[in-house]
C-alpha cells in the first residue's frame, strides 16, 4: 500500500484517498468542522488546512502577507506558504503533510477558530451542545485566546422551529452545510439550503416545507456545533453527566449501531446516538430509532402479577410454575419474541425442551414503514436470530397461533414479550386458559395473562440481536433493571428451577456460553464496536 | 509606451456603431469567415497562443493556453462561457464593448466556440447592464438573420449558437466557477478546484470561461495574425501581447476607456489619457486595475534586482513601469482589469479603504470561514475608525486578519479582499493612525461630500 508522511508518521492510504480520509482511518484527527466521512467534501470551514511539502523540483507556492514590527512601527512584507484543505487534497505516494508541526498551519487554524467565534453568542451555559461542541474543543486546542472583537455580534434568528424535531439557532451556526448535504445526499430531500451572503448566511427551510423526513434527528447529530438541537433532548441533560454504552437499536430489523446515553445518577436513558458501522448503518440512524429510547421508560411492566393482583416476583414465579406443571404437550405452546435478545429466547427454548413443549410460535411488533436507506418494515430487532435458534423447527407465525387459540385448543401458553404481530387478532388470546407472559412492556399478552413476570428491557441487560442481514451484534447494558424487573433469561431460569430443571444460568455469560455454538452456526457474530 | 489603437473601439464614437452594418463596414465578420472556412481547430488555438492574449478579466491567464486545455475529443458537449459579470469596482471596460461594439463579441464567440470545440456560447451578463443586454440581444438577432449564427455559419457545417444569460447582481458570480453555478441555476458559490472548468464546467461538461474583452479581441488576432498582433505590445517579450482597453476613473480630468497597445505606463494613463489630475493636485495613490489590486503610491520605486527583465525599470517610479501582468506582479502589485482608480490628495484613503471593505463584506459569498467573518471584522474595525471610536490596538489587528484570509479560501475573492486591505494599511498607516488619534482629515466622514 502506498504511504504518505503526516507530521512524523508514515501512514498508509488507498488510491483516491484525501489526506483527511487516510488520517481518519489511521485514527489521526485532523481538526475539521464541515468534513464528514459520509458526506461530500465542502471544504468551507478551512479548519483542516495543512501544509504540503513542495512538489519535487519546485519551490513552495508563497503568498504575500504582512507582519507588524511594533518596535520600529513598520510593516514588514513577508511570505507564507499556500495551505491546502486536507479534506480536498488527494494523496500521492510519499507526500509530506504537516498538520501539527507547521507554525503556518497553527496560525491559520487559530485564525479560523477565532473567526468562527467572532459572531458566535458564546452562550455555552444554555446550549445543549456544550460538552460535545467542536467550537469548545478546538478553541481549547487552537489558541484559547480571549475574544478580541468586543462589539455587538451580528444578530440572526434564534430558536427557529425547523419541524417537529429540530430547532435552529442561526447565531450559533457556522454554515458548514453538513445538515444541507446530509438531507441532499443521504435522504434525497432538498429541504434545507443556505440564504443570504457573507456573515449574514444562515440555513433555511425550503419554502412551504418543514424538516419532516424520517431522518431529521441526524441533522442535529451531524451539526458540529449547537446550531441544530433536538426538541426531544433540549434542556433535559448536560452531556458531561451522561455515560454511554455501545448498543444496538431495537426499533427495527436493521440493527443500527448506537450509543445509549444515560445518566447513572438517576438511571435514566436520555438519548440514542448513531455509532459508525460501515456494514450496517454507516453513520446514520432514523428518527424512529433514535427516539425509540423512550420505550425504555414508558409502558413498562415493572412488577409481577398473578390472578389480577400485583405480587412479588418470587410469588409470580411460583404462580407461573403452578401453571406450567399442568402442561400437556398437546394443548400447550411457547411463544418466542422477535423483540427479545438471543439470550432470552434461547433460555426459553431450553425450558420448552425440558417441558416437552414442541409447539413454537414467534411474535413481535407489527410491521411498519420501511425505506431503502435504513428503515426495515419489520420492526423487530431479532427475528433472524430467533429463527436461527429454532434450527430446523421453524416457529409458527402469530397468525397460526391466534387461529389455534381461537379454536380453544390452547390451555397453557408460556409467552415471551407482549406484542401481538397482528393487533386485530389479539382478542384470540383471551381464549387461552392459562397464559404466562414474561414481558418488558404492556400489551395484548400481558392483558390476557394469568401470570405476568416483569422482564428487563434491552437497555438493562446485555443481549445479542441478529439483524436482517444475519449479523449478530451485542448490545450492552446501560442502566440497572427497572422496578422489580429481571432479565427474561433469569426469570426463565428461576421458573425452570421451580419445575425441577436446572438450566445453570447465573450470569448472562452463562447463557451466552451455552448459546455460542448455536449462534455461530447460523450467523456471523459481530462484537459491539468491532468496527469504527 | 503610449500607442493608441482602435481594434475594438473603432466605432465607439459612431451613434450606430453597434449595428451589424457598421461592424461589417469596418471589416467585421471577415475573421470568423476566414477561420471557419480555412483553419482547423488546432490552427485556431495555435494562432491565439501566438498572440499572447493574457486574460482581460484580471487573472491574466494566457487565453490560447486556456483553450488548449479543452479535451480534444469528448462524448460530452463543450461550452464557451463569456464572463460579462463586470462588477469589479472601478472597472467599466466590458460594458463599452457590449454597448458599442457587440458584434466583436459575437464574432469572437463564433471563433472561440470553434477553437474550443463548442457549439454554444453563454454570455453571462451582469443584471444591471441593461443596455448591454439589449445590444447583445439585438446583435445576436442580426447575426442569426444573416446566418452567421445557426446551423451553417459562413457555409461551414459547424453549428454555433450564442445565448445571453443574465445574472442577479452578485459580485461573486464573476468568479468563473460561481458563474457556472449561477448559470446552472444554483447558488452562486465558487466550486472546489480541481476539477477545473476545462474538465467539468457548465452542466458537468468541458467549458472555457473567458472575459468579454478577451473574446472580443480574438477576431482582431485573425485580422493581423497572431505574431503580428502580439508584437503590437511593448511587452511582447514578456508574453503579454496585443492591445487592450485601459480605463481610468477617479480624480482625473478625462476619465474613460482608452484602447492602447499593452505596455502603457500608469503615468501615461493618468496624465496623458486621463488628462492629469483634477485641479492639478498631487497624486495620492492609484489602484491599477479594479479594487482587488494593491494600491500604489507615486513615490514607489521599482526594485526587482533578481529578475534581469526589470533592469530597465529598476530605480524608476512604479508609474513609469509598463502595465503588464508580469511587470506589476513582479513589484508586488496586480494588473487586474487595467482600469485604474486614481486618487488625488483630495481623497481620504481611510474612507476609501472603508468603502472597499464595506463592498467586500457585502459581496463575500459566505462559504469559507476566513472570508465570511474576516471581511466583516475588517469593515467593523474601519467603521469604528472613521466614527472616531477606533483604537491602535484594533488597527494592529487589521493586517493580521487580512493575512489570514489570504490564500485560505476556496476562490480568489479572499485574496481580492485581503490584498487591498494589506496594501492600504501598509501604505496609509499614518492616515489611519491620524484618524484614531486626532479624528482624521474628513469633516463629513463620508466619501460622497
Amino acid at each position: 500500500m502506498p504511504t504518505f508522511k503526516l507530521d512524523d508518521r508514515d501512514i498508509e492510504f488507498q488510491p483516491g484517498d484525501t489526506i483527511i480520509q487516510a488520517a481518519h482511518r489511521a485514527g489521526v484527527d485532523i481538526p475539521h468542522y464541515c468534513w464528514h466521512p459520509g458526506l461530500s467534501v465542502a471544504a468551507n470551514c478551512r479548519m483542516c488546512l495543512v501544509e504540503l511539502g513542495p512538489p519535487p523540483g519546485r519551490g513552495p507556492l508563497l503568498l504575500d502577507v504582512l507582519r507588524y514590527d511594533a518596535k520600529t512601527g513598520e510593516y514588514v512584507k513577508t511570505k507564507k506558504p499556500k495551505l491546502v484543505p486536507a479534506c480536498q487534497q488527494p494523496l500521492t505516494e510519499g507526500m509530506e503533510v504537516k498538520s501539527q508541526t507547521s507554525e503556518h498551519v497553527a496560525e491559520a487554524r487559530a485564525a479560523v477558530q477565532e473567526l468562527l467565534l467572532l459572531n458566535h453568542p458564546v452562550d455555552c451555559p444554555i446550549c445543549d451542545q456544550a460538552g460535545e461542541c467542536r467550537l469548545q474543543d478546538y478553541w481549547l486546542s487552537h489558541g484559547a485566546n480571549k475574544k478580541r472583537m468586543r462589539d455587538e455580534i451580528v444578530h440572526k434568528p434564534k430558536a427557529v422551529s425547523f419541524g417537529p424535531t429540530i430547532v435552529y439557532d442561526a447565531e450559533r451556526c457556522i454554515v458548514c452545510t453538513r445538515c444541507v448535504r446530509f438531507c441532499d445526499e443521504v435522504v434525497g430531500d432538498h429541504v434545507l439550503d443556505k440564504r443570504e451572503r457573507g456573515n449574514l448566511s444562515e440555513i433555511v427551510l425550503a419554502p412551504g416545507r418543514q424538516l419532516d423526513h424520517a431522518y431529521t434527528l441526524m441533522t442535529e447529530y451531524v451539526c458540529p456545533v449547537g446550531a441544530l438541537t433536538a426538541k426531544d433532548f433540549r434542556f433535559k441533560a448536560r452531556v458531561w453527566f451522561l455515560r454511554s454504552v455501545r448498543s444496538v437499536c431495537v426499533g427495527c430489523a436493521t440493527g443500527c449501531n448506537s450509543y445509549t446515553d444515560f445518566d447513572p445518577r438517576n438511571q435514566t436513558v436520555y438519548r440514542y446516538r448513531p455509532r459508525d458501522n460501515e456494514r450496517v448503518n454507516k453513520f446514520w440512524m432514523c428518527d424512529e430509532g433514535m427516539l425509540d429510547y423512550r420505550r425504555i421508560h414508558t409502558g413498562r411492566v415493572l412488577a409481577a402479577q398473578a390472578g389480577g393482583k400485583q405480587v412479588a416476583v418470587d410469588a409470580g414465579l411460583d404462580a407461573a410454575a403452578d401453571a406450567c406443571r399442568k402442561i400437556d404437550p398437546n394443548t400447550s405452546a411457547v411463544v418466542l419474541s422477535a423483540q427479545h435478545s438471543n439470550e432470552d429466547n434461547f433460555a426459553l427454548l431450553q425450558l420448552a425442551q425440558r417441558l416437552g413443549v414442541t409447539r413454537l410460535f414467534l411474535s413481535g411488533r407489527p410491521e411498519g414503514e420501511g425505506d431503502d436507506i435504513l428503515r426495515s418494515e419489520d420492526k423487530n430487532p431479532n427475528r433472524t436470530g430467533v429463527i436461527g435458534l429454532c434450527g430446523l423447527q421453524t416457529p409458527g407465525s402469530f397468525k397460526d397461533f391466534a387461529a389455534l387459540a381461537e379454536q380453544g385448543n390452547l390451555r397453557t401458553v408460556l409467552a415471551l414479550g407482549s406484542d401481538a404481530e397482528l393487533p386485530d387478532r389479539a382478542s384470540a388470546l383471551s381464549k387461552i386458559e392459562s397464559l404466562v407472559t414474561i414481558a418488558t412492556h404492556q400489551g395484548p399478552f400481558v392483558k390476557a395473562a394469568r401470570v405476568v413476570l416483569p422482564a428487563s428491557s434491552w437497555a438493562e441487560c446485555d443481549g445479542t440481536f441478529v439483524n436482517r442481514d444475519g449479523i449478530a451484534q451485542l448490545s450492552e447494558r446501560a442502566v440497572r433493571p427497572q422496578g422489580q424487573s429481571q432479565p427474561a433469561w433469569k426469570l426463565v431460569a428461576g421458573l425452570a428451577s421451580r419445575l425441577g430443571h436446572d438450566l445453570g444460568y447465573k450470569r448472562v455469560a452463562d447463557v451466552q456460553a451455552a448459546l455460542a455454538p448455536q449462534e455461530r452456526s447460523g450467523a456471523a457474530v459481530q462484537e459491539a464496536g468491532a468496527t469504527a | 509606451m503610449l500607442k493608441r489603437t482602435n481594434y475594438l473601439s473603432h466605432s465607439y464614437d459612431k451613434p450606430d456603431g453597434h449595428t451589424l452594418a457598421a461592424y461589417e463596414q469596418a471589416g467585421g465578420y471577415r475573421s470568423a469567415r476566414k477561420v471557419l472556412s480555412t483553419l482547423s481547430r488546432e490552427q485556431v488555438v495555435d494562432e491565439v497562443k501566438k498572440a499572447h492574449i493574457r486574460g482581460r478579466g484580471g487573472a491574466g491567464f494566457d487565453c490560447g493556453m486556456k483553450w488548449s486545455f479543452m479535451p480534444k475529443e469528448s462524448k460530452k458537449p463543450h461550452y464557451l462561457v463569456v464572463n460579462a459579470d463586470e462588477g469589479e469596482p472601478g472597472t467599466f471596460k466590458d460594458r463599452t464593448i457590449m454597448e458599442r461594439n457587440p458584434h466583436a463579441l459575437i464574432e469572437g464567440c463564433i471563433i472561440g466556440c470553434y477553437g474550443v470545440g463548442a457549439h454554444a456560447a453563454y454570455i453571462y451578463v451582469r443584471d444591471e447592464l441593461h443596455l448591454s443586454k439589449a445590444r447583445l440581444w439585438a446583435a445576436i438577432e442580426e447575426a442569426r438573420a444573416k446566418g452567421y449564427l445557426g446551423k451553417n455559419p459562413f457555409g461551414k457545417n459547424y453549428e454555433v449558437e450564442v445565448y445571453v444569460h443574465t445574472g442577479a447582481g452578485a459580485y461573486i458570480c464573476g468568479e468563473e466557477t460561481a458563474l457556472l453555478n449561477s448559470l446552472e441555476g444554483r447558488r452562486g458559490e465558487p466550486r472546489l478546484k480541481p476539477p477545473f472548468p476545462a474538465q467539468v464546467g457548465a452542466f458537468g461538461c468541458p467549458t472555457t470561461v473567458n472575459n468579454v474583452e478577451t473574446i472580443a479581441i480574438v477576431p482582431s488576432i485573425f485580422q493581423v495574425g497572431g505574431d503580428e498582433f502580439s508584437k503590437l505590445s511593448a511587452l511582447h517579450e514578456w508574453n503579454d501581447g496585443g492591445v487592450r482597453l485601459f480605463g481610468v476613473s477617479g480624480h482625473v480630468k478625462k476619465p474613460g476607456i482608452y484602447e492602447c497597445a499593452v505596455g502603457l505606463t500608469l503615468r501615461e494613463l493618468i496624465y496623458d489619457l486621463g488628462g492629469g489630475i483634477i485641479d492639478d493636485r498631487p497624486l495620492l495613490g492609484v489602484i491599477p486595475g479594479g479594487s482587488s489590486c494593491p494600491v500604489h503610491l507615486p513615490d514607489e520605486i521599482v526594485d526587482v534586482p533578481n529578475d534581469p527583465r526589470f533592469a530597465p525599470y529598476n530605480g524608476k517610479s512604479v508609474l513609469d513601469l509598463p502595465m503588464g501582468v508580469d511587470t506589476l506582479r513582479g513589484v508586488g502589485g496586480m494588473l487586474g482589469t487595467c482600469c485604474a482608480i486614481v486618487m488625488s490628495d483630495a481623497a481620504d484613503p481611510v474612507l476609501a479603504l472603508h468603502n472597499l471593505m464595506r463592498f467586500y463584506r457585502h459581496e463575500s459569498c459566505g462559504q469559507c470561514t476566513p472570508c465570511r467573518e474576516g471581511c466583516g471584522w475588517i469593515e467593523r474595525i474601519l467603521d469604528k475608525v472613521i466614527e472616531g471610536r477606533g483604537s491602535i490596538e484594533e488597527l494592529n489587528e487589521l493586517h493580521e486578519i487580512a493575512s489570514n484570509i489570504t490564500g485560505n479560501t476556496i476562490c480568489a475573492f479572499g485574496d481580492g479582499a485581503a490584498q487591498p486591505a494589506l496594501s492600504f494599511v501598509r501604505k496609509y498607516r499614518k492616515q489611519l493612525e491620524d484618524y484614531i488619534l486626532r479624528g482624521g482629515q474628513s469633516q463629513t466622514r463620508t466619501l460622497e461630500a
